[in-house]
């Protein structure tokens, strides 16, 4: 090997051990300083849990500044006349090898250069790379395996509310309070429960939504609003219970005037539909041994009950119907399929008021879940507003105009509200107060396609002259049977469901009255319309009009 | 070939110490002063020796030149001195004819080595005269140049300018040195020496060691080491940065200089570098060579300015700024 060669050798040794290091040193440096920001990140999490799109984006930001800067220090490389310059300096060679690499360079016809290129060789050779740039882990080093241990030990703390980040974990965008989760899980049971209606798709809606949520994918208003529609769709096909059981009991009624037919009475009285449909069964089989006054009494009371069914029990009543006009035709054969058949549907009957029980006490669940998220969500505007004080007076306005109908009766109004039916007060109560994109007026009014996606804001609830003073209830003459009466009262707001108030209606009115196709977004309207056009009143509309001026 | 350049800087060495040695025979301590003295010679310069009278200034070149088997002369420099007392001059002469005729009788400046003691003692005018002697190693008379026998090396000593009867010298004249020393008291040891070697019935004796060939010799040889061009580039930029003129140039400077090195300060400094790195068994001149030549090369080539001058600043203070703020090339 020539001098030359080995001095470039050499060189290139020594700008290897110097490159490596001094990226160990700068990366070290930079892992410092880098690794410090996510255990200050971290530490913020204790005590401000971060959600994981935050996380993520910082997360992702940093790795993609971290790995520029590996990139961009790993890039540069170091000369060789800087590794002579170096090598120099740490040999005390003094310029004897940076004086060779230039000759070797810019080469002249020179006894002294060669025999200065021929020494500096000699001193490349003697040096030792190790002894002069030894391999050197950086203190520093030592502070990045300290930082990182502590975000590890950090990760781990077992606190409730600390989320390993390691394992994928940060906070949800929304989290649910213990009665919050408590009120899903029941209701989650309770849609499960009412599988055989083929509701367990609603499970798994909830499930989403409530996961959604979490996640931040939407917000406390909008997941109430998928819970109001979860809940709408829940409502569908509802039976109407109470006018079942009415109906059931009218037909009982009719029924126990034939002494055979008195033990099917007394249980579809008790609602016991299952033993009802057992003892009618048992009936059937037994059909040939009665006398045909029996049978003659039978069939009217069939006959009877089957007249008028509720809606709900027409199938029953017209298979009544059928083993009434079998017994009067004396085909026992038929009457016997006809009341077995009846039996089959006072079980499925029976099962389907079962389900139906479920799936009410499910939207109760579903309600109280709906308005605690509306609570909170209306907890977080305030919170905003007033950090928002301060600001334009446009800003104020909107948000002081939101917060109308935050009056603590309006929300156990809500609460009051009939089973399977959302209570407008407490929609009112529950969403008036938080603020309103989209809606500038800050009335109520908020027109489908123009911020839609909150919650329906009705305004201020309806005063009502209530006058709370004994009331005097009409007695009705009857065969001095105990009857608890339920109507409308005159003096004050009735709490009782309108489909629960006993009435003359046909059932077909009453399904017609239990429809409502009113648009949430037009119902204040439709308010402010009644009320401005109520008479011996203020009208309401104008009232609140120039309050939102104010 | 390596082998043989190796000899050549051994023998530069050793006679290089020769010199040194029997010059320490007389002279004590000032190691550094001795060391100067002997590179100006090599680098075919003159050295320009300051000091207050007493330090053994005029001791030291005398000894020089009976350590050296060249020719030496002496010029005490006085007010009343004139040029052609330098110089010499044309002499009307009388054949056997009596036929008269001029013949140039040459001065005491037609030596090998020659001592102006208290140059500045002398006018301007007289002082200039060694100008042409110095740079051009020639004397012209009338219209008769007469070259001067090499080596000429011109030891040439001062005392402090602030004290009376001085003349200061032209800053031409001052660049034509090589190297300015400054001879400072000697040490208490140092004086001991002199005392115990002085002040007895025989007085130190000196061989002579070195002749004009070795000289010149030795001069090629100094010549002859190479300088890469980072190093010479480090010197060229300490020369420049005496300059008040950016872009080099030290805050220092720029403050107190009115003038800066010529080039001839950077030629010094690199001929310096190289008897250096020689001396220190190199063959190769180093950053470090540059720097420790670099009083004694730039500190009578920096002019103060007025304010330098009032605040009576030091123009080692300068080079010394000047040598820090300079990086080294890497």
């Amino acid at each position: 090997m020539s001098d030359k060669e080995i001095i470039i050798q050499s060189l290139k040794r020594v700008e290897r051990r110097i490159r490596a290091n001094r990226l160990l040193s700068e990366f070290a440096l930079g892992a410092t300083l880098f690794l410090a920001f996510p255990l200050a990140l971290k530490v913020l999490d204790l005590f401000d849990p971060l959600r994981a799109s935050t996380i993520t984006v910082i997360g992702g930001t940093w790795v993609l500044v971290f790995a520029a800067y590996v990139v961009w220090r790993g890039l540069r490389r170091g000369t060789l006349n800087q590794a002579a310059a170096s090598i120099d300096k740490a040999a005390g060679l003094n310029d004897e090898i940076k004086t060779a690499f230039w000759f070797i360079h810019n080469p002249r016809p020179s006894d002294w250069v060669e025999a200065q290129i021929h020494r500096a060789a000699r001193s490349a050779q003697s040096a030792s790379v190790d002894r002069y740039f030894p391999r050197q882990i950086p203190k520093l080093s030592y502070l990045a395996a300290a930082f990182i241990f502590l975000f590890i030990v950090l990760n781990f703390v077992p606190l409730p509310w600390n989320h390993n980040w390691l394992a994928l974990q940060a906070a949800p965008a929304f989290n649910l309070t213990p009665e919050e989760s408590a009120i899903l899980k029941q209701t989650e049971a309770l849609l499960k429960k009412a599988e055989k209606l083929k509701q367990s798709e609603l499970a798994q809606k909830l499930e989403d939504i409530v996961q959604q949520l979490q996640e931040g994918k939407i917000d406390a208003a909008q997941a109430a609003q998928m819970l109001d529609a979860l809940q709408s769709q829940l409502d569908e096909g509802n039976l109407d219970a109470a006018s079942i059981r009415e109906g059931l009991e009218e037909m009982a009624k009719d029924l126990s005037e034939s002494d055979k037919l008195q033990a099917t009475a007394d249980a579809m009285k008790n609602k016991e539909l299952n033993l009802a449909a057992d003892e009618l069964r048992k009936l059937a089989e037994k059909l040939g041994l009665n006398s045909s006054d029996q049978n003659k009494q039978m069939q009217k009371s069939l006959q009877q009950a089957s007249e008028s069914p509720r809606l709900g029990l027409e199938e029953l009543a017209k298979l009544l119907k059928e083993a009434a006009e079998n017994l009067k035709d004396q085909d026992q054969e038929a009457a016997q399929e006809a009341l077995d058949q009846a039996a089959d549907e006072l079980d499925s009957l029976q099962e389907k008021m079962q389900s139906q029980d479920l799936k009410n006490q499910a939207a109760q669940q579903l309600q109280s879940l709906q308005q605690s998220l509306r609570q909170r969500q209306q907890a977080s505007a305030q919170k905003g507003q007033r950090g928002q004080k301060g600001q334009g007076q446009g800003q104020n306005g909107q948000g002081q105009k939101g917060q109308r109908g935050q009056q603590p009766g309006d929300q156990a109004d809500g609460q009051a509200g009939a089973e399977g039916e959302p209570s407008d007060d407490a929609a009112q109560g529950g969403q008036a107060g938080a603020p309103m994109p989209g809606n500038s007026e800050g009335n109520g009014l908020m027109p489908s396609g123009k911020g839609g996606g909150d919650a329906p804001r009705e305004g201020a609830p309806t005063q009502l002259d209530v006058k709370l003073q004994q009331e005097r209830v009409k007695g009705i003459q009857d065969e001095g049977r105990e009857e608890n009466i339920e109507e409308v009262s005159k003096q004050e707001r009735s709490r009782l469901d309108y489909r629960n108030v006993k009435s003359e209606l046909s059932p077909a009115q009453k399904d017609l009255l239990n429809q409502d196709h009113i648009p949430w977004e037009y119902r204040p309207l439709i308010k402010n319309y009644f009320q401005a056009i109520r008479p011996g009143d203020k009208p309401a509309g104008k009232s609140t009009e120039k309050a939102d001026k104010k | 070939m390596s082998t043989a350049i190796d000899q050549q800087v051994v023998t530069f060495q050793e006679q290089f110490k020769k010199v040194k040695d029997e010059v320490s025979k007389v002279i004590v301590g000032y190691g550094d002063i001795i060391d100067g003295v002997i590179m100006s010679l090599l680098a075919g310069g003159h050295v320009l020796l300051e000091g207050v009278p007493g330090l053994g200034k005029t001791k030291l070149v005398s000894t020089l030149s009976d350590v050296m088997h060249l020719k030496f002369s002496r010029i005490q420099f006085t007010p009343d001195l004139m040029p052609a007392d330098i110089t010499g001059t044309n002499v009307v002469q009388e054949n056997a004819l009596g036929d008269k005729f001029l013949e140039f009788q040459p001065g005491p400046i037609f030596s090998n080595i020659l001592l102006a003691d208290e140059v500045n003692r002398a006018t301007p005018k007289t002082q200039s005269a060694l100008l042409e002697a110095m740079e051009e190693h020639s004397v012209t008379v009338g219209k008769q140049t007469h070259k001067l026998d090499a080596p000429f090396f011109v030891l040439a000593t001062q005392n402090p300018l602030e004290m009376e009867g001085t003349y200061p010298l032209p800053e031409a004249q001052l660049d034509r040195f090589f190297f300015k020393l400054k001879v400072d008291y000697p040490t208490v040891e140092s004086l001991h020496t002199i005392m115990n070697r002085t002040t007895k019935i025989e007085e130190p004796k000196v061989n002579r060691v070195l002749g004009q060939g070795e000289v010149l010799e030795m001069r090629k040889t100094v010549r002859a080491v190479p300088i890469a061009r980072p190093v010479q580039d480090y010197a060229i930029r300490i020369t420049l940065a005496t300059h008040p003129q950016p872009p080099y140039a030290h805050s220092l400077t720029m403050k107190y200089v009115r003038y800066g090195s010529s080039p001839r300060g950077a030629q010094a400094l690199v001929i310096g570098g190289k008897i250096r790195a020689l001396l220190k068994n190199r063959v190769h001149v180093s950053c470090e060579d540059i720097r420790s030549v670099a009083y004694g090369a730039l500190r009578h080539r920096i002019l103060l300015n007025f304010e330098g001058e009032a605040e009576r600043v030091d123009t080692d203070t300068i080079i010394k700024g000047i040598l820090e703020g300079t990086p080294e090339p890497t």
